[in-house]
């Protein structure tokens, strides 16, 4: 065995250890979080990277992490340089415009280094539910600039050379409202980077700083020769797609977006110049954010089971007009950063699904569908807020249904939170939660999945609501002749009120008895209905996702009256005189 | 004379192990499973081992029926009543996305069509509140729908029923009286989900009862008929189930709560190897089952088997699978096995597994059809596998197929074919270690600090490489076969319940005292109460354990709890221990109030388990070898190995790696730095010099 074979064995295993250390911080800090988001949304990411900042080994729940803690590294590097750091320190930092996402996502990064020398980064990112700003949770619409959405945090030494910071602690907590939690969820990320420490070093001291080198620039390299690899096997060219964003245009009519995407053999290039200006709203996208979208796309169509790492990145060119609402710059509000951020994502997504439908099935209904209820209970005095997203209607591929009650795909091992759990922790009956059939589904020969409906009664003296969802406006895309979409939306009603639907809304007064209805759309249609198989129409109809009469007019089936079955001779009469 | 029996039945073959409860003679026999008639296994089984039936005092039964019936989908037509507005929860899931970057993700599909999926008026609140009853109307109507769909089994699930299950109970009476009053001949199997769980989080409880609903129908049939088939050979003695979480339970319980037996298999193992631990003195084990196809590990720590809560049914790394809501002991595994296939990717990295060719077609040696290099070829090149030894020489083997088949990464690698042989090994190795290192080190167990105890026919092999590589500095082989070695654990467990209670509340020293005493009473009472249903009079032992965090974390961690009546003394050192235990495994404490979430009481009824005594050469006879083959160890190339016969080592005798030790389905390597001892009882303990 020649020294070099020997080493491919070895440097196997070194990967091996790598992605479980990745891991194991992200067990650490989710089990030992005080957030809801971060323990049961799992809205964090953890990574090892290289001296540079690429990443080696990610864990990663939410998907669209994978595109911030690169960026967020190398903006510690930018500012402080190698020499800058030393053994011991521990940076933290929010700021959106370097490393992506929002305020509320707060990034806490550890030097690891072997002696002297620094051999990479442990990092995490993870949303905290309260940074500051003018209402409860930080986010929500109605902001126009950065600095109405909570406390501005650029890269700064929480430890230096293992001595803690504490005044930075300090203007934390007098910065949120809730400080416990965040003190909470800060120590449970720093238990996880100091995990990832233990197991470098550990490493190190096994196989030598040579070999763990060497396996690093061993994996980055593999990761960039199987995404060439894969890009060969792509279709080639350029693939256009266009789409509307709920608000933005004049005179609050929908905003059109559109992006370019060109495969090379060597190159996936993706180009949303010419895209509007960044607007007065919440929802800006600053640069990492716009990437971290795409990445998610990307990585669909490249390998969905790769481990992620930042080689496989390699042939990925994002381009978008810095100021724009996909490359957001200093003031732009970013605190509902994600709904652009999808659309991102979806637009490649639209552009590429019928040249890759082995990967991508027609439109879902794409908003996160966030929304905080939050309060002061009246029980115990202490304040309350629920933060969550919702899950709706996937789209419809070539050989499969949609699928329906789904996280969005900004989400990921993202957890609706439980009514027991939710009764349990807030002033809130859950009256009903359930598919939501009411405004129809995607059609097609095979249909788009369903939205929820899930409706909360507070039985407190008040509490406060906020939400910001897009495809509220504008429905999930769908694909070779099947339906659009059904729109995402919450309804808001009360006893003497008249209800009242809603898509954004900031710090909502709510009173005892109210219902917030979160309704969530279903996903798009693939193929004509009238190509249905009637049996899935009449599975539909016993099911009650369906009525009778709309199976005869959208799928042209005819079931007996009472009865669960196709009327075959009736079906194929309507059916042929409805293709004339 | 009285005899402790256990009888394993499995797909492929039924086992027995019997202990004379006076001699402590150990006999084991093994037959071939016949599904479509059972007693001739059953008949069969006793047979070979000259066990007289009537002479058996407790039967212990462990079985695979429940689990494959959920895997192959061969379950009963079930129907789901719940909460009105909830019928979809079953389906909504919890509606995450586990294969992230899929975007054409599958959910699981549920067990029970939207159809079959009725609702009933009817409400009780989070504090346990009725705020209303069932409306008995709304109920019949989806009775009688359900009927009419012909369900064999149903099952009622309703929102808070964790926290007060009155209306639950209701349901199941009114749901008798109707079925009194209505014309249809059959009545379906009822359950309801605080039968099975007090736990909150409505998906996986109402998913835990579907599936016991599910499976309810065939289990009822499959007891029967065993039960008549063990009296027809005529045995008096009481007949018990294994349940997943570690103890046994007469049939009548199983019959109900047959979901509580889905993991009995694996279960069996590592109660077996508690049981071999405490006779070696090792209160810290980790239990290794190396199989075939997979790996399995499980930690016991000071003699407690750790329990999971996240239990699920086809669950992977892309899969959120079926969540089950039962005391399960906790079990990891990894697809790696003797038939693992070793492949190369698409960029030349060497795998192993979770590719396996361990059913069909076998391993290439075996000479069935596999042209693929599997984890067995790999030990057979490197001269680990005695070819003519395989089942004591049973099963032909064919080195020159796994050279053929160990080739191909020879040639790609441009290395010989002990190094690839051996490349095959260190990743496997690495990757079963990678198993033991996710339920030791990453929750806070040093595995110093363990005995590593290998049974399975690939298990003893491995794991000397593991434990270098982890640092455990002892091993221990049991005297009972691998392949009996389940069926020995059924033999070795207690009686046993769990019943768990979700109680969510802020503890604190002046107040909770009282809180704990009523509530811990009331669960107590419940598990004697289980036990008198059942018919059993012995004293009940209890064990109370609680389910802590910090007030605003979600992952709580189970603590234990002392017996008697709590003062404020008492709730003060209960706080202190939660604080000690999150401390070590997560490596700091919060100035935040502790949290209860759960209560948990177990009883165990412990079983008379005499000593078994293997068949062994009188203890002190020498060893000698009987004879050597070159081995090829790594660094140092081929060296000449002494091989042994496990049948010939007596008690006491000591060895010096290297060496090999062979017996008919398992075959033990103990390496250089190794020693290998022989005890009493003919366990092999291997230690590091």
């Amino acid at each position: 065995m020649t020294p070099n074979d020997a080493d491919a064995f070895t440097m196997n295993i070194i990967h091996n250890a790598l992605l479980s250390a990745s891991e194991e911080m992200f067990t650490v800090t989710a089990r030992t979080a005080k957030s809801p988001i971060i323990y049961d949304v799992l809205d964090f990411s953890t990574a090892l990277t290289d001296p540079e900042g690429n990443v080696t080994a990610q864990a990663v729940a939410v998907p669209v992490f994978v595109g911030v803690l690169d960026f967020t590294v190398k903006g510690i590097l930018a500012k402080y340089g190698r020499a800058g750091l030393r053994p011991g320190d521990v940076i933290i930092l929010n700021d959106p415009y370097l490393s992506g996402t929002h305020l509320n996502d707060v990034a806490v990064v550890m030097p690891l280094f072997w002696g002297d020398t620094l051999v990479g980064f442990g990092a995490s990112k993870g949303h905290w539910n309260d940074i500051g700003g003018i209402t409860f949770g930080s986010w929500g619409p109605g902001r126009t600039e950065i600095y109405q959405e909570g406390l501005q945090i650029p890269p700064c030494k929480l430890f230096s050379e293992g001595k803690e910071n504490i005044d930075i602690l300090e203007i934390i907590k007098s910065n949120s409202r809730i400080p416990e939690m965040c003190i909470g969820d800060l120590e449970a990320q720093v238990a996880g980077l100091r995990v990832a420490a233990r197991r470098v070093e550990k490493l190190i001291a096994k196989y030598g700083l040579a070999t763990y080198f060497a396996t690093v620039e061993h994996i980055h390299r593999t990761g960039e020769e199987i995404a060439r690899r894969r890009l060969q096997e792509l279709p080639k060219g350029r693939f256009r797609a266009e789409d509307f964003l709920d608000e933005g245009g004049e005179g609050e009519t929908p905003l059109p977006v559109h992006v370019e995407v060109e495969i090379t053999d060597d190159e996936f290039k993706v180009d949303f110049r010419g895209n509007a200006s960044q607007l007065p709203f919440s929802l800006n996208n600053t640069y990492p954010g716009t990437v971290a979208a795409v990445r998610v796309v990307y990585m669909a169509l490249i390998d969905p089971h790769a481990r992620y790492n930042q080689g496989l990145t390699a042939p990925l060119k994002v381009i978008a007009d810095e100021g724009s609402i996909f490359h957001a710059v200093r003031p732009a509000a970013v605190s509902v950063y994600w709904e652009v951020l999808t659309y991102a994502a979806d637009l490649v997504w639209k552009a590429l699904a019928p040249h890759a439908p082995d990967r991508l099935t027609a439109g879902h209904f794409l908003s996160v569908v966030g929304l905080i209820v939050a309060g002061v209970h009246d029980q115990t005095r202490e304040g309350f807020a629920l933060v969550e997203p919702n899950p709706g209607g996937w789209g419809a591929g070539p050989d499969k249904d949609g699928e329906s009650g789904l996280v969005s795909f900004a989400d990921g091992e993202t957890f609706a939170s439980s009514v027991e759990v939710i009764e349990t922790r807030y002033p809130i009956v859950v009256e009903r939660y359930a598919f939501n059939p009411e405004a129809g589904v995607g059609d097609g020969k095979h249909r788009g999945g369903f939205g929820i409906i899930k409706d909360y009664r507070i039985v407190n003296s008040r509490a406060e609501l906020t939400t910001d969802i897009n495809r509220a406006v504008v429905p999930p895309w769908s694909m070779e002749g099947g339906g659009v979409g059904t729109l995402n939306h919450i309804v808001i009603s009360g006893a003497g009120k008249a209800p009242l639907r809603v898509r954004k809304i900031s710090a909502h007064r709510l009173e005892r008895g109210d219902v917030v209805s979160i309704r969530t759309g279903a996903g798009g249609g693939w193929g004509a209905p009238l190509e249905r198989d009637p049996a899935r129409v009449v599975e539909d109809v016993r099911a009650e996702l369906m009525t009778r009469e709309r199976a005869r007019e959208v799928y042209g089936v005819v079931l007996p009256p009472g009865r669960f079955e196709v009327d075959i001779a009736a079906t194929a009469a309507l059916r042929a005189s409805c293709a004339l | 004379m009285a005899v402790r029996g256990a009888i394993d039945i499995g797909g492929g073959f039924v086992d027995l192990v019997a202990v004379d409860e006076q001699t402590s003679e150990m006999v084991w026999s093994k037959a071939r499973t016949t599904p479509d008639d059972l007693s001739r296994c059953v008949q069969d089984v006793f047979d070979l081992s000259h066990v007289n039936a009537a002479a058996v005092s407790q039967l212990l039964h462990g079985q695979t029926l429940v689990i494959n019936t959920i895997l192959e989908r061969s379950g009963a037509k079930v129907g789901l009543i719940t909460t009105k507005g909830f019928r979809d929860i079953l389906a909504l899931q919890r509606g995450n996305r586990r294969d992230i970057f899929n975007l054409r993700y599958r959910k699981p599909e549920p067990f029970v069509p939207r159809h079959l999926r009725r609702e009933v008026d009817e409400r009780t609140l989070a504090d346990g509140t009725l705020e209303r009853p069932v409306d008995a109307k709304s109920l019949r109507d989806a009775y009688r729908a359900l009927l009419e769909e012909n369900v064999e089994g149903i099952a009622i699930s309703f929102l808070n029923s964790y926290t007060n299950p009155a209306n639950e109970a209701c349901a199941r009476e009114l749901i008798r009286g109707f079925s009194r009053e209505m014309e249809f001949q059959r009545v379906p199997f009822i359950c309801i989900s605080s039968d099975l769980s007090r736990e909150w989080r409505e998906y996986e409880r109402t998913n835990t009862c579907v599936l016991n609903a599910y499976v309810m129908p065939l289990v009822d049939r499959y007891l029967r008929k065993l039960t008549s088939e063990f009296r027809r050979l005529g045995m008096q003695g009481t007949l018990y189930m294994m349940l997943s979480g570690g103890g046994v339970a007469t049939f009548d319980y199983a019959a109900k709560f047959p979901i509580e037996t889905v993991e009995s298999g694996p279960v069996a193992g590592v109660v077996g190897a508690l049981a071999v631990a405490e006779w070696v003195g090792a209160r810290n084990i980790i239990a290794m089952d190396g199989g075939s196809t997979t790996t399995k590990a499980s930690l016991v720590h000071d003699l407690e088997m750790k329990f999971t809560t996240q239990y699920a049914v086809e669950r992977d790394e892309y899969r959120p699978g079926y969540p089950i809501k039962v005391p399960v002991v906790d079990i990891n595994e990894i697809g790696i096995g003797g038939g693992s296939i070793a492949w190369l990717d698409d960029l030349g990295t060497l795998k192993v597994g979770p590719l396996n060719a361990a059913a069909d077609p076998g391993p290439a040696c075996y000479g069935l059809g596999g042209t693929r290099p599997t984890l067995t070829d790999a030990y057979l090149q490197a001269g680990f596998l005695n070819p003519a030894y395989f089942l004591g020489g049973a099963l032909r083997v064919h080195p020159d197929l796994a050279q053929r088949a160990l080739s191909s990464l020879a040639d790609h690698f441009q290395i010989s074919l002990d190094e690839a042989a051996l490349a095959v090994l260190r990743i496997a190795n690495d990757n079963a270690a990678q198993l033991l290192r996710l339920i030791s080190v990453q929750r806070g167990y040093d595995p110093r600090d363990f005995t590593l105890v290998a049974y399975g026919g690939s298990g003893p092999m491995i794991a000397p490489f593991i434990a270098e590589e982890l640092e455990i500095p002892r091993i221990v082989i049991p005297a009972v076969p691998p392949g009996n070695f389940s069926a020995w654990g059924l033999l070795m467990s207690d009686l046993r319940h769990t019943l768990v209670q979700t109680l969510v509340r802020r503890i604190d020293v002046r107040d909770s005292a009282s809180l704990l005493n009523a509530h811990y009473g009331v669960l107590e009472e419940s598990v004697r109460g289980l036990y008198r249903e059942e018919g059993i009079a012995q004293p009940v032992e209890l064990e109370r354990t609680a389910d802590f965090r910090y007030s605003g974390q979600e992952h709580t961690i189970t603590v234990p709890v002392i017996p008697g009546t709590f003062g404020e003394k008492e709730v003060g050192e209960l706080i202190s221990t939660f604080n000690d235990h999150h401390q070590r495994e997560y490596g700091f404490c919060l100035e935040s109030p502790a949290e209860l979430v759960n209560l948990r009481v177990t009883g165990v009824v412990r079983m008379g388990k005499p000593t078994p005594k293997a068949p062994l050469p009188t203890p002190g006879a020498p060893a000698s070898p009987i004879g050597e083959r070159p081995v090829y160890w790594g660094d140092q190339g081929r060296q000449a190995t002494p091989i042994y016969r496990r049948e010939q080592l007596a008690p006491r005798a000591r060895l010096s790696g290297p060496l090999i030790i062979e017996e008919p389905t398992t075959t033990i390597v103990v390496p250089a730095a190794f020693m290998a001892v022989v005890d009493e009882l003919g366990n092999l303990i291997v230690e590091r010099k």
